[in-house]
């Protein structure tokens, strides 16, 4: 084993670009935690099951526990901090808040990322393909109930803002 | 006013304060907080076997990975920390005193023989893989139904035949009674061993404070009882420790222990004077939290013709795994089970035997509901053969049985008293909103449909919420207090603080307890902010769990808002010349009754309170503007609920689909209807999982063979139905605020439910469901041992 290896990865996070050196087995989602300070995105089982850490690669939802940092060289990440503004919440998040959508918390930002990517393809979803969507991602809190009215809720004021 | 006649907050669905930061990412789990300089990164070595001798370990090349610190065995720790063991008090109860990193002997596949100390997380963990131990094994034994057979390996040598400890119970003559039951019916039912799995697991980091003292980040749902527990297990004074509770993910019971992790990452801390930090994965996650469940019940139910239960006999056993654990031992499940399996019926002729039994397996604790979610299996369960036998339909069977109205208060052949609820207009109302009567009369004999099999189950349930102090010291548990606290505090400003000595892992604590102090208090709900999970500014108490929050904290909170509230309208009537008593508190102004231009605010109140400009306290008032209060509730709070679920079973693969959910529930006086739903839904999909896909598989040798998240199944947006939630209101009487617990009632009620559906879908077949978890291969099985070769071809017939 040779730990001492290291490789500069520069990546593009929420606009902004960011050059670390780093070994090359460093996980995306350690880099984004530790190298960068997001710590938004969250680490559930490290096994890419759970969706806690999902961010979006080049607009792509995808989970970040399972690239390495040096896979994703030059791409495009966005992760849960870029959603809102200081002053007013992200649609889909204020949906979220509004349907009591989250509970502990830990999932949500993975969740988002989900959500965010699914409405963006497709904007008039139904029921049953927003719960297809959503199956990406575990939650243990909230029984996907309000997840789901949430995520509905959110297409329609999406909807809306289009028209 | 007493401002209880007037609930400006409680009873609205607020929307929660703890949203703002959790939804852009800005909520600090304790994996987010900032790392002290030279923190230090823990990985454990675990046992890969379940009974082994440990005959040497070799740090040596582990030692040589960059950046490791130190690699420590158990040895090490002798002389640092005392073995873990709960305070039980229980005649029968024997120890199991743990080693926070194995000597000698491991006990279960993922107990802890050595700890890494390295400059970061990926050098501990390399250097794990480089921690060679040598094991000599030997036999384990696993399974609950081998742990008291004679030829059973022994966990701990002093545990003779594998029994922590045994209880009995029999109401007077209640053989000669059981006798005498028109009818009886004997049946097993086995409960898997499953586990709670919050998505964040568990961590800590331990920092350095001034002096000798440390900060103790933790992700617990019990912070002063952990900061007890390091302090006795460390040999600290408590004053050195203050346990801080970052935000949590999820808890469930599985954050309501004290784990060998904590305990040697404040010893390090504490000896080496250096930040420590500890997060575990996944696999440790589902090896070494605690497991919950693994029940086996032997019931008889005696009857008469009319389906009234004359008897109930039961012997039951859990299985505790490898070590009891702290703070409520190996005790909860096994009492539990036996005590609240009376549920809301009027059963009086009981007998119990239960028995608490050790196994090579990860230890077992309290997750949700704790025995609750099985127990109701089992007598619910009855109540269904109950009317099969006697083609009487099972609600009906129900409503025969319960405790009604008239009867309350109940006390139960426990001494469990029951203050107040309706429960057979919760399942009346179920029945109803459910269309229960409608399915019933279109469901076929063979109940198959189009391919698949159509059931729908019953749960009728209570739960037991807010246990006080006598609750516990019933139980034996010495070092669960009981009791909890707040501090409410009107600053200068006249703004509210309110430190209640809970630790929230979701429920929205900052939201609901704001809504008490407001309401109770009369002040604005925007200048009222609460504060918990922090033994450095919250006064003591017991934490969160078993559904205690709203019933403890609440009671503490509304003591602490009518005292200060008290001192707010003697200092006001004496700036306003008027009489205390027609002082009014509201919107954040005390204000003379009948005359609303004569007021003073919190803030001139608060002050005079301080001392601050030139206003003077009343004669024989002290200083300050606030009152710490204990709130101790009786000795449970019992709350209720009626679940009605459909399933379809397909009858080719075993697969079940939920068709439509149900709930009537009470849980007294509610506090934000919003966050009530929300507990209930997620008790729900818990309990959904617990029945269809959740179990902790061991092997004969008891390997864990399902310790990730591919095998360990949890139910998916596609796997848990919208659910119709239907509310009654029965406030207690026995605690201050009427308020019930609901944490539990979604997975008591929703194990149950779905697992009847799924066995009155079978009835027709004829096949007997006894068991959860109720996988499709299980089920399959149960369908072809049951169904003949026609009865294939009308499967296949049905399904096109």
């Amino acid at each position: 084993m040779d730990s001492t290896e290291v490789m500069d990865v520069e990546l593009t996070v929420n606009g902004k670009r960011y050059k670390r050196r780093v070994e090359p087995r460093l996980l995306l989602a350690d880099y984004l935690r530790h190298e960068i300070g997001l710590k938004g995105t969250h680490i559930g089982c490290a096994h890419g099951v759970c969706g806690a850490c999902t961010v979006q690669i080049n607009g792509e939802s995808a989970r970040s526990c399972l690239h390495f940092a040096v896979d994703v060289q030059g791409c495009e990440i966005r992760t849960v901090e870029d959603m809102a503004t200081p002053e007013a919440l992200h649609p889909i998040q204020q949906a979220f808040h509004e349907c009591h959508a989250l509970q502990c918390g830990f999932c949500t930002p993975g969740i988002l990322m989900t959500a965010e990517e699914f409405l963006r393809t497709n904007p008039d979803p139904s029921e049953e393909e927003i719960r297809t969507a959503l199956s990406n991602n575990l939650c243990r809190c909230t029984g996907y109930v309000n997840i789901v009215k949430a995520i509905s809720v959110a297409a329609t004021r999406l909807q809306q803002h289009k028209n | 006013m007493t401002s209880h006649e007037s609930s400006k907050f409680i009873g609205r669905s607020m929307a929660r304060r703890e949203d703002r930061y959790l939804l852009r990412g800005q909520g600090q789990y304790v994996d987010d907080i900032a790392e002290p300089a030279g923190t230090l990164h823990l990985a454990f070595v675990m046992s890969p076997h379940a009974h082994a001798r440990i005959v040497s370990i070799d740090t040596s090349e582990a030692l040589r990975v960059p950046g490791v610190v130190a690699v420590l065995t158990g040895e090490d720790f002798a002389s640092l920390v005392a073995p873990i063991r709960a305070d039980i008090e229980m005649p029968t109860y024997k120890h199991t005193d743990r080693d926070v990193l194995a000597r000698e002997k491991v006990r279960f596949v993922g107990e802890q023989v050595a700890v890494v100390l390295a400059e970061n997380k990926y050098a501990a963990q390399d250097a794990i893989e480089l921690v060679y131990v040598d094991y000599d094994i030997l036999p384990a034994v696993v399974a609950l139904e081998d742990a008291r057979r004679p030829d059973a390996p022994l966990v701990h040598d002093h545990i003779d035949n594998n029994i922590i400890f045994q209880g009995e119970f029999s109401t007077p003559d209640f053989a000669e009674k059981h006798a005498g039951s028109k009818f009886v019916i004997r049946e097993k039912i086995r409960h898997g061993r499953l586990a709670g799995v919050p998505m964040e697991p568990r961590g800590c980091l331990a920092v350095p404070d001034r002096g000798d003292s440390l900060v103790f980040y933790t992700a617990t749902q019990i912070p002063h009882i952990v900061r007890t527990g390091l302090a006795t297990h460390l040999g600290l004074e408590e004053s050195c420790i203050r346990v801080v509770v970052p935000e949590v993910g999820g808890g469930f019971g599985t954050k309501a222990q004290l784990y060998p992790e904590e305990l040697i990452a404040a010893a390090l801390c504490m000896k080496h004077r250096r930040p420590i930090k500890w997060v575990q994965d996944r696999r440790e996650e589902l090896l070494t939290n605690i497991h919950a469940r693994d029940h086996l019940y032997d019931l008889e139910i005696g009857f008469d013709a009319n389906g009234i239960v004359t008897s109930l006999k039961l012997e039951f056993a859990t299985n505790a795994g490898a070590y009891s654990s702290y703070p409520f031992g190996a005790t909860l499940e096994t009492t539990g089970g036996a005590r609240m399996i009376i549920g809301p019926y009027k059963i009086q002729n009981y007998a119990y035997k239960n028995y608490c039994l050790t196994t090579h397996t990860g230890p077992a604790g309290v997750y949700r509901g704790v025995a609750q979610p099985s127990c109701f299996l089992a007598i619910e369960a009855l109540m269904d053969r109950i009317g099969r036998k006697l083609g009487i339909d099972p609600l009906e069977v129900r409503l025969r049985n319960v405790v009604t109205p008239s009867d309350m208060p109940w006390t139960n052949v426990l001494g469990v008293r029951y203050d107040t609820g309706d429960y057979p207009a919760c399942l009346k109302r179920a029945r109803e909103v459910s269309g229960y009567d409608n399915f019933r009369r279109a469901q076929r004999a063979d109940r198959l449909e189009t391919g698949k099999y159509r059931g729908i189950g019953i749960s009728n349930m209570t739960e037991i919420t807010g246990t006080g102090a006598p609750g516990w010291r019933v139980r034996g548990l010495r070092s669960v207090s009981g009791v909890d606290s707040a501090t409410l505090r009107i600053d200068p400003t006249g703004k509210v603080t309110v430190y209640v000595s809970h630790a929230s892992a979701g429920q929205g604590h900052l939201t609901t307890f704001a809504q008490i102090a407001a309401d109770y208090l009369g002040a604005r709900i925007e200048d009222v902010r609460v504060i918990e999970g922090d033994t450095g500014s919250t006064p003591f108490g017991t934490g969160t769990f078993a559904s205690r929050s709203a019933v403890t904290g609440g009671g503490a909170v509304i003591c602490a808002a009518q005292k200060v509230g008290d001192k707010i309208r003697r200092i006001a009537a004496d700036m306003l010349q008027a009489d205390a008593q027609d002082i009014s508190l509201c919107e954040g102004k005390a204000v003379v009754a009948h005359d609303p231009g004569r007021f003073a605010s919190f803030q001139d109140v608060a002050e005079i309170a301080y001392s601050i400009g030139n206003g003077v306290l009343p004669e024989g008032e002290e200083f300050g503007l606030e009152a710490s209060e204990f709130y101790d509730p009786p000795v449970v709070t019992v709350a209720n609920a009626v679940h009605i679920v459909e399933v379809a079973v397909d009858a080719r693969d075993g697969r079940v689909s939920i068709e439509n959910y149900c709930i009537v529930h009470d849980c007294g006086r509610v506090i934000n209807p919003m966050i009530v739903d929300g507990q209930i839904h997620g008790g729900v999909a818990q309990g959904i999982g617990e029945v269809l896909m959740e179990e902790m598989v061991y092997d004969e040798n008891g390997q864990l063979v399902n310790a990730s998240l591919l095998d360990y199944l949890l139910p998916t947006a596609m796997d848990v139905p919208n659910l119709q939630i239907h509310h009654m209101e029965s406030p207690t009487i026995d605690t201050t605020g009427g308020f019930k617990g609901v944490g539990e009632g979604g997975v008591i009620g929703a194990v149950p439910a779905v697992a009847n559906a799924i066995a009155d879908a079978l009835s027709g077949i004829g096949a007997n469901v006894n068991s959860v978890p109720l996988r499709p291969a299980h089920l399959l099985s149960l369908i072809r041992n049951a169904v003949r070769e026609e009865g294939r071809a009308a499967i296949e017939e049905s399904a096109y």
